[in-house]
């Protein structure tokens, strides 16, 4: 987990405070047979972590840690839902599966400042930067491959790249 | 006298009827003036109330207007911080639009409804609809929650760009052909929280604000004109349209400078006031119009000529009766001086007339007497002349002698009337001119009195002269001498014997003085003051020749040459005559 940062708009562009990315690796995968679950809490008025990619078809479950209720939505195109106002106790969790890819904004009806990027990708290879920039990437596939970077909502960067096994390279998004 | 004074009567009646007339003008006049100046101000008074009318009505519309547009603010406000609406608009979701606003519409919209109150009413919305980004509208996808709209009227709710800042607009709603209503609408900007930029625009419709129909007992008519239309309900179709066309023409002229005219609307004159209700609106300039019946300003105009025309009436009365009164007062001298002068006329008129009459006797009677004189001198001439024939002849008897020289005596003195006849007559009617020149009396009086002492019959009398040599006086000999010979005449003819003849002559002054007094019976003292007349001889005794016409013919003479003779005295056997005349400067060559 990386220091604490949060989500800023900045002319209508949604991205992370202090900068960070979102490095992936485009291509076709498939699906893992048992989707995973992951948490974006609300906690002090806001989501933790406030951008978090996803594979596609992972459930999250959004925890209100605030001892006040929350009502988490989103109008993103990737996923709409409406998960209504709910307290702490509310149980279970409630949650929702992220089957499309796109970027996902979440807001709180209540909280009109709270937001919260869900970034639904294809691949099961990404990883988010350090606010430095570097990222690091195992595990990868050989192959030729699209390596892509989500910087803002309106941004990303991509470079092909041919990985090959057991072998290192770097890549640098200007 | 009575047509005079019928007459008379006609020009004081004239006199009263031009007072009259000129009053009647007068106060015609003041009266038409009053009714121009209170009907011009009646006007200007009804102009200016309704105006104020107009301006009171349309600062209410204003303050209400603006507590709803503040209202409707507050609700935008409200409503663009929903995160739903903002997620639905940033997040391109705009179908979720009005589903997520959903419940404020509802409330904007049927909060009308259900509320009884109708001070909150107006507050609630016929319809809303968000503009995109673009200011197109967005199309709900369930109209009827968000006001049910005609194509055609919605598509009137697009704006070029989005506002800044609330639009007012208006904008006609096609119900169906034939009924169209005006909608008032207020676009609210809805800035994004993430850029501070306006992202959409709540357009929500609210039925306009009517001015009361009827307030203060002034009928008003009120209208929008918007979108080229004019929407004004209480009219039918076709003076709406008459309207329409006049306003159009008085927008397009006129700038702001009036913001009223008059119409004439179904034969019924109004005032017809405007105002532009979105100055500066991004939406389609929209005008209040406001028609008040200038029936009251009428009527009232009507009851002020008529109180106008009655007060004239009634000062035109009092007019007459004062004009009457005034005209009797003013009449009375006038009446007195034509009295007066009508009579003084008469008099005048009556002494004309004597004076006519008078001056026809004279003439008369000079003609009588000239033409008398004429025919006695023929026939005494031819007279004369036998009888001076007869006395030729020498074989008469001696008696006979005597007898003839007395009628031939009797014929010289009748031949001396009838020439002094004569004289009078020419004097009388004024035919004498005499030459004046300087006359030696002195000279005069001694022949005369020489000739006096030559007459045969000289009396035995004393002649005294007192008379200082070349006393001149002016005048003609001929007649200077006719008036000397008969006073020297008379004075010898009623002398008595032994008597005494004083003459005396004396320059005074300018005037030569002549006195010829005489001894004898003095003249009786109620006949002294007719001795000048003629044909009256003062004395009574039968002895005395004459014929009466002497005196007055010496009188008249002296009169003649500016002079006088007079009766100085006669009393105490002292008779005395007088004679002025004017000095004359002697002239040596003549006088000699």
């Amino acid at each position: 987990m990386a220091k604490r940062y949060e989500i800023v708009t900045h002319g209508g562009v949604l991205s992370t405070q202090p900068p960070l990315a979102v490095v992936y690796l485009e291509g076709s995968f498939s699906k893992p047979a048992t989707p995973s679950t992951k948490q974006i809490a609300q906690k002090n008025f806001a989501f933790v972590p406030p951008l978090r990619p996803v594979q596609v078809g992972t459930r999250i479950e959004f925890p209100n840690l605030d001892d006040t209720y929350h009502s988490i939505f989103s109008y993103s195109p990737a996923k709409r839902f409406d998960l209504g106002r709910y307290r702490p106790d509310e149980r279970p969790i409630p949650s929702e599966v992220f089957d499309t890819a796109g970027l996902v904004t979440l807001r709180c009806d209540i909280h009109e400042h709270m937001r919260g990027l869900i970034l639904v990708l294809n691949t099961p290879y990404f990883v988010m930067t350090n606010p430095d920039g570097r990222f690091r990437l195992n595990g990868l596939p050989a192959g030729r491959y699209v390596l892509k970077a989500w910087i803002d909502s309106k941004t990303t960067r991509e470079r092909p790249v041919e990985l090959k096994n057991g072998g290192t390279i770097n890549v640098d998004f200007p | 006298m009575i047509f005079r004074a019928k007459a008379n009567e006609r020009n004081v009646t004239r006199f009263r009827t031009r007072l009259a007339i000129a009053m009647m003008l007068v106060v015609s006049a003041v009266t038409g003036l009053g009714i121009y100046l209170g009907q011009a101000r009646v006007n200007a008074n009804a102009e200016r109330d309704l105006r104020q009318k107009f301006q009171a009505e349309l600062s209410g519309l204003d303050k209400l207007q603006e507590l709803r547009n503040a209202a409707m603010a507050e609700r935008c406000r409200v409503l663009a911080e929903k995160p739903r609406i903002h997620a639905a608009l940033e997040d391109n979701a705009l179908d979720l639009l009005y589903p997520s606003a959903k419940d404020e519409l509802h409330d904007l919209i049927e909060g009308g409804s259900e509320s009884s109150d109708p001070s909150v009413g107006f507050l609630h919305a016929l319809f809303c609809r968000f503009l995109d980004g673009n200011g197109a509208v967005l199309s709900p996808s369930h109209p009827k929650d968000v006001g049910e709209l005609s194509p055609k009227t919605e598509a009137q709710l697009a704006l070029k760009t989005l506002p800044e800042k609330q639009q007012i607009g208006y904008l006609t709603e096609y119900v169906d052909l034939a009924d169209e209503t005006v909608d008032e609408v207020i676009a609210v900007p809805i800035f994004s929280t993430e850029t501070g930029e306006v992202i959409s625009a709540l357009v929500v419709g609210f039925k306009p604000f009517e001015i009361a129909s009827k307030r203060a007992g002034v009928e008003v008519k009120s209208g929008i004109w918007a979108g080229r239309r004019l929407c004004m309900p209480s009219l039918p179709k076709a003076a709406q349209t008459i309207l329409n066309n006049e306003i159009s023409n008085a927008l397009s002229k006129a700038k702001r400078a009036k913001n009223s005219f008059t119409v004439t609307i179904q034969e019924v004159p109004q005032l017809l006031f405007y105002k532009r209700l979105n100055p500066g609106s991004l939406f389609p300039p929209a005008y209040e119009i406001c028609v008040y019946s200038l029936v009251d300003s009428i009527a009232q105009q009507r009851r002020l000529r008529w109180q106008f025309g009655g007060v004239g009436a009634l000062l035109l009365l009092g007019g007459f009766v004062a004009s009457h009164f005034v005209a009797v007062r003013f009449a009375k001298p006038v009446e007195q001086l034509a009295l007066d002068s009508e009579r003084n006329r008469a008099q005048r008129k009556q002494a004309e007339a004597e004076l006519i009459s008078a001056s026809e006797k004279l003439k008369r009677s000079t003609r009588y007497s000239a033409d008398a004189s004429h025919q006695l001198k023929s026939p005494l001439t031819v007279l004369r002349a036998g009888l001076e024939t007869l006395l030729a002849h020498e074989d008469f008897k001696p008696e006979i002698y005597e007898e003839l020289s007395t009628l031939l005596h009797q014929t010289h003195r009748l031949s001396g009337v009838i020439e002094d006849l004569l004289l009078l007559a020419r004097l009388d009617a004024g035919h004498l001119k005499i030459q004046s020149e300087p006359v030696n009396l002195s000279q005069l009086v001694e022949e005369w009195l020489d000739d006096l002492n030559a007459l045969p019959d000289s009396p035995d009398v004393e002649i005294q002269k007192e008379v200082p040599p070349d006393l001149y006086v002016a005048g003609a000999k001929r007649y200077i001498s006719l008036i000397v010979q008969n006073l020297l005449e008379n004075s010898r003819k009623y002398n008595r014997k032994g008597g005494r003849i004083r003459v005396a002559a004396r320059a005074n002054g300018s005037e030569i003085c002549l006195t010829i007094g005489n001894a004898g019976q003095p003249i009786a003292r109620d006949a002294q003051e007719h001795i000048f007349d003629r044909f009256r001889r003062a004395a009574t005794g039968a002895t005395v020749s004459g014929h009466g016409l002497g005196l007055n013919l010496a009188r008249e003479l002296a009169r003649l040459h500016d002079g006088d003779l007079k009766l100085v005295r006669s009393a105490d056997d002292w008779t005395e005559f007088e004679l002025r005349l004017s000095a004359a400067q002697p002239v040596v060559e003549r006088a000699s």
